[in-house]
């Protein structure tokens, strides 16, 4: 009776959590405000916490939290008030309604054959509790997984990950030195130099593009 | 106890919002958000297969933590890619440079 009772109120959670989560991630996806939209997907981020906590893995529950809630929704969250024309919702372009109608059909369909298939299949419905819940949130043997046997993969996604964050710095730098150089170009010491000797007008039909790797000449050589 | 195809279920329908969203959205954050849907439907089909496999092992839980870790550099490259894009064509809808280009 007691156990009947338990996989009832499981169920009843998990139908509760799902359609949080489905609301959230449609709000995350459709609310005008963008910095709501964002908010809206930390909070989905947290709610889908719970499900991880429904399959026995608190480990992986906290991850989420940390790492979805508390960077991934904040690095958004930054981004879109590092860009301004992003938080005029006025200025955001929306799809046309054919595309969208397409877009649902296609997505509608892609979800209806992996439900079908996840409905059919006979997966195995049910899993010995008594042996399985104790051995899947014992976290020593997870650090053992993941460490001892298996420390050559960690160290591969630590070298990936360091190479996307130095490649994402190095991007930043590029394109900000990009246009320091054209600064530069235009009213800084080089244009000095140039409209000191002679300041001839450029021919209508003559490009610009010389003159202006020559300033990045002298600047280099300057530097150098 | 919340038999698997429950799980599976939810995960596709996450994963078809997702690439809804990334199908619909111009906005390149909101693009981002969709595809971070899509990785939260994916990890949770991971975490369930894990758990009703016949012999338990802690692939799908050690998966997930590499997942996740990966999702929030891709997260910040994204970003950084978004500003480079904003900084060059002055917005961050995705086609309109394209457009304005043509016409």
């Amino acid at each position: 009776m007691l156990q009947e009772f338990e996989a009832l109120f499981e169920q009843v959670e998990f139908l509760l959590i799902a359609g949080i989560v489905l609301v959230l991630a449609y709000l995350a996806l459709e609310h005008k405000e963008i910095v709501y939209a964002a908010f809206f997907f930390g909070f989905m981020a947290s709610f889908v916490a719970g499900f991880f906590l429904l399959l026995e893995a608190p480990f992986i529950a906290g991850m989420q939290i940390a790492v979805y809630t508390g960077g991934i929704s904040a690095l958004i969250i930054f981004a879109v008030l590092l860009l301004p024309r992003a938080q005029d919702s006025s200025l955001e372009e929306f799809a046309t309604g054919r595309k969208r109608r397409v877009s649902l059909m296609i997505s509608g369909l892609v979800v209806a054959l992996s439900a079908t298939l996840a409905l059919v299949f006979p997966w195995a419905e049910s899993f010995d509790e008594e042996i399985v819940v104790d051995l899947a949130q014992d976290l020593g043997a997870l650090a053992q997984w993941l460490w001892v046997d298996n420390g050559i993969y960690v160290q591969m996604i630590a070298l990936i990950m360091i190479t996307a964050l130095i490649g994402a710095i190095a991007l930043l730098k590029m394109d900000k030195a990009e246009q320091m150089i054209s600064l530069r170009g235009e009213s800084g010491i080089g244009a000095e130099v140039e409209s000191g000797e002679s300041d001839p007008e450029p021919e209508p039909g003559a490009e610009s593009e010389p003159e202006e790797t020559s300033v990045v000449e002298e600047s280099e050589e300057a530097d150098g | 106890m919340v038999p698997l195809s429950w799980y599976l279920v939810f995960a596709f329908m996450l994963i078809g919002l997702g690439a809804y969203g990334m199908m619909v959205k111009r906005n390149l954050i909101r693009i981002l958000i969709g595809a971070e849907i899509m990785g939260n439907g994916v990890n949770i089909a991971l975490v369930a297969f894990s758990l009703y496999s016949p012999v338990f092992t802690f692939t799908g839980q050690g998966l997930i933590i590499l997942v996740i870790s990966v999702a929030a550099a891709h997260t910040a490259l994204a970003l950084v890619l978004m500003l480079m894009y904003n900084r060059r064509y002055d917005t961050v809808d995705l086609g309109t440079p394209i457009e304005e280009e043509v016409v």
